[in-house]
């Protein structure tokens, strides 16, 4: 017997209507996507939510990102150019002995609440807020030379006089530094609450700043708003009013293949491109409405670092070894990292200075090349053997190379480019072992216990090398390889090339100095480099005004951008 | 052996013999594998899985003479890889010589294709099923040796050792497995030796799955508690220890070893998981969650699909194992 | 009606303790990593010595365990879960922000599964061994089989390869402009691949039950009674079979929540869907003490709620279960 008799009339009826609603409602869903109101707004991505609204305390990509449109400095740096621009200060005197720097400051700017912008509030960033005693801002240390603190005061209400302890060159450069509003902040820095001022938390409208744009919103885990500052004082060549762009929006990704998505989704403007993206970009430029700009190379740094305080005495005496660093690093195959990591898009590293800095960086620096034959050669002009044939390599007490590699694992590249090293130690006999842990771990023991052998870091880069000084001078906190022991004759020279150059106004002598740090330190290898990745931008082609540059990469005159059209009006459904 | 038995063992003849040849190929990967699973060959990163041909000379088919050409690497103007085969000299497999099957260099025999960093696919999924499997069975057997010590205590004793307990595995039911896994892991340190993370993710995955089988060995453990070969210990002087080790749990045995089948492919893929968000087995040990980290990337699948393939081994692993606990159990609702 | 709340009020006692549980045995766990959890936080220098004192102190994070718990429950009662280091932000903002988006994707997951698994289950019941029984069987186990966050995967590369669907998180960057029926629209169409996938595992497991119990029950003496009193056939499938088919599956409506989180957890990771999973990863990755603890907690909550609810919804289809008394129901 049939379970299952014909339905009544009327049932299939509603039974049909009801399916119909469904099928409609189904294909209402997929094809008929919606759109917002029109607004010029760039779309950007972020890589996890900002720490902080505060810029004295927080210095995370994240934040600064946002931050970074908020504020403004007395100058700014070009990227295009490479020169040091007048930004809240119009122009500047300089002492014949550089110490002493007048700065006349721009007239007729406002602070986002409308109080007007004056050398009052220069005075109060240098002196109450960078160097208030209660909380420790990050940048206190460049405006300190010889430990005494740079000093400021007030000549007239745009008028500001720095008095420097020596004459420090980048000075102008550092200046970008953001000033912030005394009529905002002078209680909580005066009570000891500037850790605490600005945070996430913060109302936006209490957030002020002279920048392009003001923070409107700010959704956790979501996004970060931003809208245009009608008060800014900066007008193009025409004189028309900064920013064109009335919105900017920052999403918060963490996932760099979500980036992506959004990006062919058409809801980024502008994606860093990776290697591996680019095969994959390339041949939907016309049909994504987007252009690939190739900028030049980043200028960062990755590079291997052996523990020259080693506690174990016998890493210690390798890792002392010059030989051996030369060794290891001629058998790091860098071909192989550009080629499978980056897809190409990446240079081989061997000096400290990026390529992408073109004044200092020292061309004559040769790479070495990769030749595991003539480390092997050379690992065994130092005694290292195999004696018991047991594939590792053991030095001339019989002690079998072995040592770990540690790394931060929220950086998938690096980890890669640690992982092949080990590979390629392990084919000239050494026992490596790969750790990736946790960045805050990682430089807790690379900076304070000392408990590490070896580690693939990375360093950000800055256009002017006086601000590695952190890393190349021996007192420095990122004087990573070497940071209890005897300074060696030309840890001592880095030492003095690194004074010289910071106190001498000479551009040309300068440069020779830094060539001879590059060149020290390609030859004694304290950083094994490794590879650079190129920096190349995805643009949506309704932004107009881009000026890609190799240093500034395409977002750094976000204040000149604008949208060719409109996005269109939400289609009714 | 009863006819019941019989049926069982027939209706779990063919997911047996699956599970047999995966065990054996899982055991035997240093033979079969034609590639050590950390060897790279970084010229051949992202090779497509390698063509085949059995066309000889006289331009038949001969199916024992299979070769392969040599290939290079080609780039295209969108700097895409293509991998474009060598003709003229031809590289013979080769078949039990050292390993099932090879290629002499400086030809590629990747069944399945290599990973970004040329590696070849088909000997690192051999491998890492070692390992998955391992740690998938000791977990198992952990998290059964507890649930039936659990729920056997529970069920021999009564009363409130026996609220209590059930209580206790209540509660780690209820918890949803995934956050516990991730609770479990955020407590120990993040970086560890591969040996440690290897017993840590073990005993993590036990902590998980005891909950259940301790109920259920409760349950039988107190209708068995009162069948007349325990009295019989008892009076003669036995202590409880003895009672439920050497008269209860031979009972137990078949039911505890179902559940341990029943319960390893989803301690295959609680480890897939934690290793997939580097929570677990980390490079360069390998395992099957591991290998599916090259799936994350949108570029890396569309041009090299075959990174899958660990993803559907592991789908394959899961399914035989599902085929194999269900025809055990249901054999005994037909049978 | 007052059978009713008393059921509430005792289920709901009997399953509280869960709620305190989890986030002991977490904190337990977390007392076992060697060192003091602050160490590493102490040499970030995003957060000022100042900072971390106070919260050293406020939360008695330096005390034994029973006395970190005690302050914690107490912190609770207060609705202050802590502070989250990695997000630099309340815990309560930071979840509160989450919970609504797991529970819509837990929730329309179930419905999903239901609507799907019950219809294709009675159907398959009633003609057992027919063609269309066979193939729900296969594919049901292919969905058991089948690891979900690989059939995610899956999902997401068919879906971009397809085109049309957006691919990962809930809203669209235009969100915040549309009307409000074109915000529903776009967060549906977020949601279809979470949902699928999500849905379609619980679906398989419902298929089941939902097939093994309708021919349990269409094979009963009182369904061949029915028909020998000639009522018509489709009374006897929708008032009989299916109510009494779908009673097991509504008792074990409470015990699939758990495995619900968890497969919500994955999958929200995967499609980037902004829930409690993903933020318990990044707590885990982080090793962000209070941002787990809170998020355990959290869930153990949706978890009693879901209990509850599956509790009532019990009530109310099986009419035996009213007259009984409250604690008619054994075991959880």
């Amino acid at each position: 017997m049939s379970p299952f008799t014909p339905l009544r009339f009327d049932e299939t009826r509603k039974r049909c209507r009801v399916r119909a609603i469904c099928v409609a409602s189904f294909f209402l869903i997929f094809f008929f996507p919606s759109r917002g109101i029109a607004e010029k707004t760039i779309t950007l991505a972020l890589g996890t939510d900002p720490k902080s609204f505060n810029p004295a305390i927080s210095q995370e990509t994240s934040t600064t990102a946002v931050v970074g449109l908020l504020f403004e400095g007395l100058t700014r740096f070009d990227p295009q150019s490479g020169e040091v621009l007048p930004c809240l200060a119009e122009s500047w005197e300089i002492s014949p002995d550089g110490q002493i720097w007048t700065f006349h400051l721009r007239k007729n700017v406002q602070w986002f609440d409308g109080q007007p912008f004056t050398s009052g509030d220069v005075v109060f960033t240098f002196r109450d807020l960078l160097l208030n005693p209660f909380v420790p801002v990050p940048a206190r240390g460049i405006f300190t030379l010889r430990g005494d603190p740079v000093q400021v005061e007030e000549i007239d209400q745009h008028t500001v006089r720095f008095h420097l302890p020596q004459p420090f060159a980048p000075f102008l450069m550092s200046l970008g530094y953001p000033i912030f509003p005394e009529h905002v902040l002078q209680n909580p820095v005066a009570q000891g609450k500037l850790a605490s001022v600005w945070g996430i938390g913060e109302a936006p409208g209490n957030i002020i700043g002279t920048g392009p744009f003001k923070l409107k919103k700010y959704i956790p885990g979501e996004r970060v708003e931003l809208v245009r500052n009608d008060r800014y004082w900066r007008k193009d060549f025409r004189g028309e009013a900064l920013p064109r762009l009335e919105k900017v929006v920052l999403l918060i990704i963490p996932n760099p293949e979500a980036r992506l998505l959004k990006f062919f989704e058409e809801e980024l403007d502008v994606y860093p491109v990776r290697g591996n993206d680019y095969p994959l970009l390339k041949p939907r430029e016309k049909k994504g409405n987007f252009t690939i700009y190739e900028t030049g190379v980043d200028v960062g740094s990755h590079f291997l670092v052996f523990n020259q305080n080693d506690p174990e005495p016998h890493r210690r005496k390798w890792f002392q070894n010059r030989r051996f660093r030369d060794a290891v690093s001629r058998s790091i195959d860098r071909p192989a990292m550009i080629d499978l990591i980056y897809n190409g898009f990446a240079v081989p590293q061997c000096s400290p200075v990026s390529p992408g800095i073109p004044f200092f960086f020292d061309p004559d620096i040769s790479c070495l090349d990769f030749n595991p034959a003539q480390a092997a050669e050379e690992l065994r002009g130092e005694g290292f053997e195999d004696k018991n044939q047991d594939g590792i390599l053991e030095d001339s007490e019989g002690v079998p190379v072995e040592f770990t590699i540690l790394t931060n694992s929220e950086n998938p590249d690096r980890v890669s480019i640690a992982s092949m090293i080990r590979q390629d130690l392990a084919k000239i006999g050494f026992k490596v072992t790969l750790l990736p842990i946790e960045f805050n771990s990682l430089v807790v023991k690379l900076t304070a216990t000392g408990e590490w052998s070896a580690s693939v870091m990375g360093l950000t880069g800055t256009p002017d090398p006086h601000f590695g000084i952190t890393v190349w001078k021996s007192d420095g906190a990122l004087h990573f390889w070497n940071r209890k022991g005897d300074r060696s004759e030309w840890e001592t020279r880095l030492d003095s090339i690194f004074d010289q150059a910071a106190v001498s106004l000479d551009r040309g002598r300068r440069k020779a100095l830094y060539d001879e740090w590059q060149k020290i330190a390609a030859g004694e290898l304290p950083l094994i480099f490794t590879v650079l990745p190129k920096t190349v931008y995805a643009a949506r082609n309704r932004l107009c005004h881009l000026k890609p540059t190799p240093l500034g990469g395409i977002l750094y005159n976000i204040d000149e951008i604008d949208v060719a059209e409109e996005i269109p009006a939400k289609a009714s459904t | 052996m009863t006819r019941f038995r019989k049926t069982k063992m027939r209706q779990a003849l063919l997911p047996g013999i699956f599970l047999g040849t995966l065990l054996l190929s899982a055991a035997g990967a240093g033979w079969i594998a034609p590639y050590s699973p950390h060897a790279e060959a970084r010229e051949y990163a992202y090779h497509p899985p390698a063509k085949i041909h059995f066309r000889n000379e006289q331009g038949g088919i001969s199916l024992f003479r299979p070769y392969v050409y040599e290939t290079r690497r080609v780039f295209d103007s969108f700097r895409r890889r293509h991998y474009v085969e060598k003709p003229g000299r031809k590289f013979y497999v080769t078949f039990f010589k050292g390993c099932l099957f090879t290629v002499p260099e400086p030809a590629k025999a990747y069944l399945l294709g290599s990973d970004p960093r040329g590696r070849d696919i088909l000997s690192r999924i051999l491998f890492g099923t070692r390992t998955s499997l391992s740690i998938a069975f000791l977990g198992a057997l952990l998290a059964t040796v507890l649930g039936f010590w659990v729920g056997g205590l529970a069920g021999y004793f009564g009363g409130r050792i026996d609220q209590f307990l059930m209580r206790l595995s209540e509660f780690f039911i209820m918890i949803p497995a995934f956050y516990l896994l991730l609770a479990l892991r955020s407590a120990l340190p993040p970086d560890l030796g591969s040996r440690e993370t290897f017993l840590l993710v073990v005993l993590i995955l036990s902590v998980i799955g005891w909950g259940g089988l301790s109920r259920v060995v409760r349950g039988m453990t107190l209708s068995l508690r009162e069948r007349e070969f325990v009295s019989a210990a008892k009076i003669l002087g036995r202590g409880d220890f003895e009672i439920l080790t050497r008269h209860i749990l031979p009972h137990l045995i078949s039911y505890l070893g179902i559940a341990v089948s029943l319960a390893i492919p989803g301690y295959i893929l609680g480890e897939s998981v934690l290793s997939l968000l580097g929570l677990g087995i980390q490079e360069p040990d390998v395992s099957l969650g591991n290998l599916l980290q090259d799936c994350l990337s949108i570029p890396n699948i569309e041009f090299n699909p075959w990174l899958f393939a660990p993803g559907f081994w592991l789908a394959f692993i899961s399914f035989g194992f599902y085929f194999l606990g269900d025809r055990l159990t249901r054999s005994g609702e037909n049978g | 009606m007052k059978n009713l709340l008393n059921f509430i009020i005792k289920r709901g006692l009997i399953t509280l303790p869960i709620l305190f549980f989890l986030p002991f045995l977490t904190l337990c766990l977390m007392h076992m990593i060697p060192g003091n959890y602050f160490d590493s936080l102490k040499m970030n220098p995003q957060i000022s010595a100042e900072t971390i004192t106070q919260y050293e102190s406020h939360y008695h994070l330096g005390e034994p365990l029973a006395i970190q718990y005690f302050h914690w429950l107490k912190n609770l009662l207060r609705l202050d879960l802590g502070f989250s280091f990695a997000y630099q932000q309340p815990v309560l903002s930071i979840l509160k922000s989450r919970v609504w988006n797991t529970f819509l994707l837990s929730s329309v997951s179930i419905i999903f599964a239901w609507c799907l698994a019950v219809p294709m289950g009675l159907l398959a019941g009633l003609r057992p061994n027919g063609w269309l029984d066979r193939t729900l069987k296969s594919l049901s186990y292919l969905g058991l089989a089948f690891p979900n966050f690989f059939l995610c995967l899956l999902l997401l590369y068919l879906a971009y390869r397809i085109g049309g669907l957006p691919l990962s998180g809930m809203r669209s960057v235009h969100f915040e402009d549309l009307c409000y029926l074109d915000r529903i629209l776009d967060v549906a169409r977020h949601m279809v691949i979470p949902v699928l996938v999500l849905g379609g595992g619980s679906a398989c497991v419902l298929f089941r039950l939902m097939r093994a119990q309708t021919i349990e029950v269409s094979n009963k003496d009182f369904i061949l009674l029915l028909r020998a009193c000639r009522i018509p056939e489709r009374k006897i499938i929708f008032k009989h079979i299916l109510r009494n088919a779908v009673n097991p599956l509504v008792t074990l409506f409470g015990m699939e929540l758990p495995a619900l989180f968890s497969g919500a957890a994955l999958v929200e990771i995967f499609t980037g869907w902004p829930g409690l999973g993903q933020v318990m990863l990044s707590a885990v990755r982080a090793q962000d003490l209070f941002l787990v603890l809170g998020n355990m907690l959290v869930i153990s909550f949706l978890l009693i709620l879901g209990n509850l609810l599956s509790d009532i919804l019990l009530i109310a289809v099986d009419p035996r279960i009213r007259s009984l008394h409250p604690q008619g129901r054994a075991g959880i």
